[in-house]
């Protein structure tokens, strides 16, 4: 495993009584984009706040960069930058002058500010009031001054939200250009899988304020697979076959239920059926979208 | 504050008390005293727009964080909370002063314009323009930490309004005047020796205990809040 970012044991948040977030234990690695992954409501935010010091947990543990937040804040929050729900701004300022007031408080140089301008691509825009800027805009703004500080770990709150199609992509290659441009790990959340699967390494899934999923999206995709289902003549004596090649299965209302498999192993294991004299009705394929595992997953199905 | 129109305010009052100063006490055959011009021209300065901006600046000052979600922006920055407050407080210390000095300015060419008696009494002028803004300060503290905690704009203001109101009557009290925090500066800035009646009857260093008490009450009460203020 490499170095640990953010680690957070039980947290739990009450809110007069009612768990908005219960023994969450998040694991993200440096280097790493993860996406915090679940519907509105789930905690997701509650959690990014906390994780940012702006409330406080009721019970639990939080680690960044190995260090208690409680205790090191000023020390955690100099390398963090971050963007919670809806942008923050001045809207009376130009963009110039929000960052810089920014600025002056991480207490970085003044060239930064044009570095970060040109990396959301705001450059000839900074000298306009923010109150009359686009969502689109604005949204780049806080990302901008949550780059200001050269963080290592960069926390977005639902960056996409609101935007058109063209602003979300520009965002989303942003993103994924970070960890390998600068070293920073990022935590993206968002109630949109698609969103999270183009972008991140790891995904965490979080329920009614519980960590109900949490690996990388790879191994997301594999188990949203889906199988391969036979309809033969004889199901009983076509899965003893299937079972001696070695490709497992089952048998589901007298058809034969096979895990997915390459398209070799598949052409194979239906030429011997057909050699063995079995009659073959149907080979279809049931790819379960990742979009139904994540509903299933977050509708409350057992994992 | 920039881009802000917050100038108009800190002009305001001192603008305001440029006619009540060159037409009150008008006797033809007497010249006017610093003190009765401190007194008069002080009265609805000191009375009603101390504690009014008094809550103003405080209002303003928390405006910006209230709307687009400044609060999360800044405190997710490596600042502590403590910080933070104070620098608002200070803030509203500074906008008071510079209300205070252009007051002064205000006092100072009435009196000069009409040839007030003797030679210009710093003494007084300056306790009283100190004394007002000291006093000013545990209700800014009161109204800070109102505004901290209320993202309405508003509604700070009409509490604060509410509270200013009553000051004509609870100067006139010797009990309660000295512990209304509304009515401190009123008190603090009346020229002593004249008006005799009332909670004007303290003297100016007993007041100024319980106006340091409360400032330290009501500063520490605020920072308390703003530290456990989820954002």
């Amino acid at each position: 495993m490499k170095d640990t970012v953010i680690e957070t044991k039980n947290l739990l948040k009450e809110y007069r009584g009612r768990a908005a977030v219960k023994e969450l234990n998040l694991n993200i690695g440096k280097g790493e984009i993860y996406g915090f992954l679940g519907p509105n409501g789930a905690g997701k935010t509650t959690t990014i706040r906390m994780l940012l010091g702006l409330i406080k947990p009721t019970s639990g543990r939080i680690e960044i960069f190995g260090q208690e937040l409680r205790r090191n804040r000023l020390q955690i929050l100099r390398k963090v930058g971050s963007l919670v729900e809806s942008p923050s701004y001045y809207g009376h300022l130009s963009a110039l002058d929000n960052l810089e007031a920014i600025r002056r408080i991480l207490d970085v140089p003044k060239s930064r500010i044009a570095e970060v301008l040109d990396i959301v691509s705001l450059t000839g825009e900074e000298k306009r009031p923010v109150k009359g800027f686009s969502l689109g805009m604005k949204q780049r703004l806080g990302i901008a001054a949550a780059l200001l500080g050269s963080p290592e770990l960069l926390i977005l709150d639902e960056p996409t939200n609101g935007l058109d199609p063209s602003g979300i992509q520009e965002i989303r290659s942003l993103i994924k250009r970070l960890p390998g441009e600068e070293g920073i790990t990022v935590l993206v959340s968002s109630h949109l899988l698609s969103e999270i699967e183009q972008m991140a390494g790891t995904v965490g899934i979080i329920r009614e304020g519980q960590m109900v999923y949490q690996d990388t999206i790879a191994h997301l995709q594999e188990q949203a697979a889906g199988n391969l289902s036979l309809a033969v003549s004889e199901p009983e004596a076509a899965l003893m076959t299937a079972v001696r090649r070695g490709c497992g299965g089952e048998l589901q209302e007298g058809r034969l239920i096979l895990p997915r498999m390459s398209d070799a192993r598949v052409s194979l294991l239906v030429k011997e059926l057909v050699e063995d004299g079995h009659a073959i009705y149907r080979v279809e394929e049931h790819r379960q979208s990742l979009e139904e595992f994540f509903l299933q997953v977050v509708g409350g199905g057992a994992l | 504050m920039s881009g802000s129109r917050v100038w108009i305010l800190l002009l305001l009052s001192p603008l305001i008390s440029l006619p009540i100063g060159a037409l009150s006490d008008m006797q033809e055959d007497k010249v006017i005293t610093w003190q009765v011009l401190l007194s008069t021209m002080s009265a609805v300065h000191a009375m009603l727009f101390l504690p009014m901006l008094s809550g103003i600046f405080a209002a303003l000052i928390c405006r910006n964080e209230h709307s687009d979600g400044g609060w999360k922006q800044l405190l997710a920055l490596p600042v502590t909370r403590t910080s933070v407050y104070f620098a608002k407080y200070v803030m509203i210390m500074l906008l008071l002063a510079a209300v205070q000095l252009l007051f002064l300015g205000g006092v100072l060419g009435i009196g000069l314009y009409r040839g007030a008696e003797g030679g210009i009494p710093w003494g007084l002028l300056l306790t009283s323009l100190f004394g007002g803004w000291f006093a000013c300060l545990p209700l800014a503290a009161l109204q800070l930490a109102v505004s901290q905690g209320w993202s309405s704009f508003g509604a700070p203001l009409a509490v604060n309004v509410c509270f200013t109101i009553p000051n004509m009557l609870i100067a006139n009290s010797s009990t309660y005047g000295p512990y209304y925090p509304w009515v401190q500066p009123m008190l603090a800035m009346s020229p002593f020796g004249e008006e005799r009646f009332g909670a004007f009857n303290l003297p100016l260093e007993s007041l100024m205990m319980v106006v340091s008490g409360s400032l330290v009450l009501f500063l520490a009460g605020g920072l308390l809040f703003f530290w456990r203020k989820a954002v």
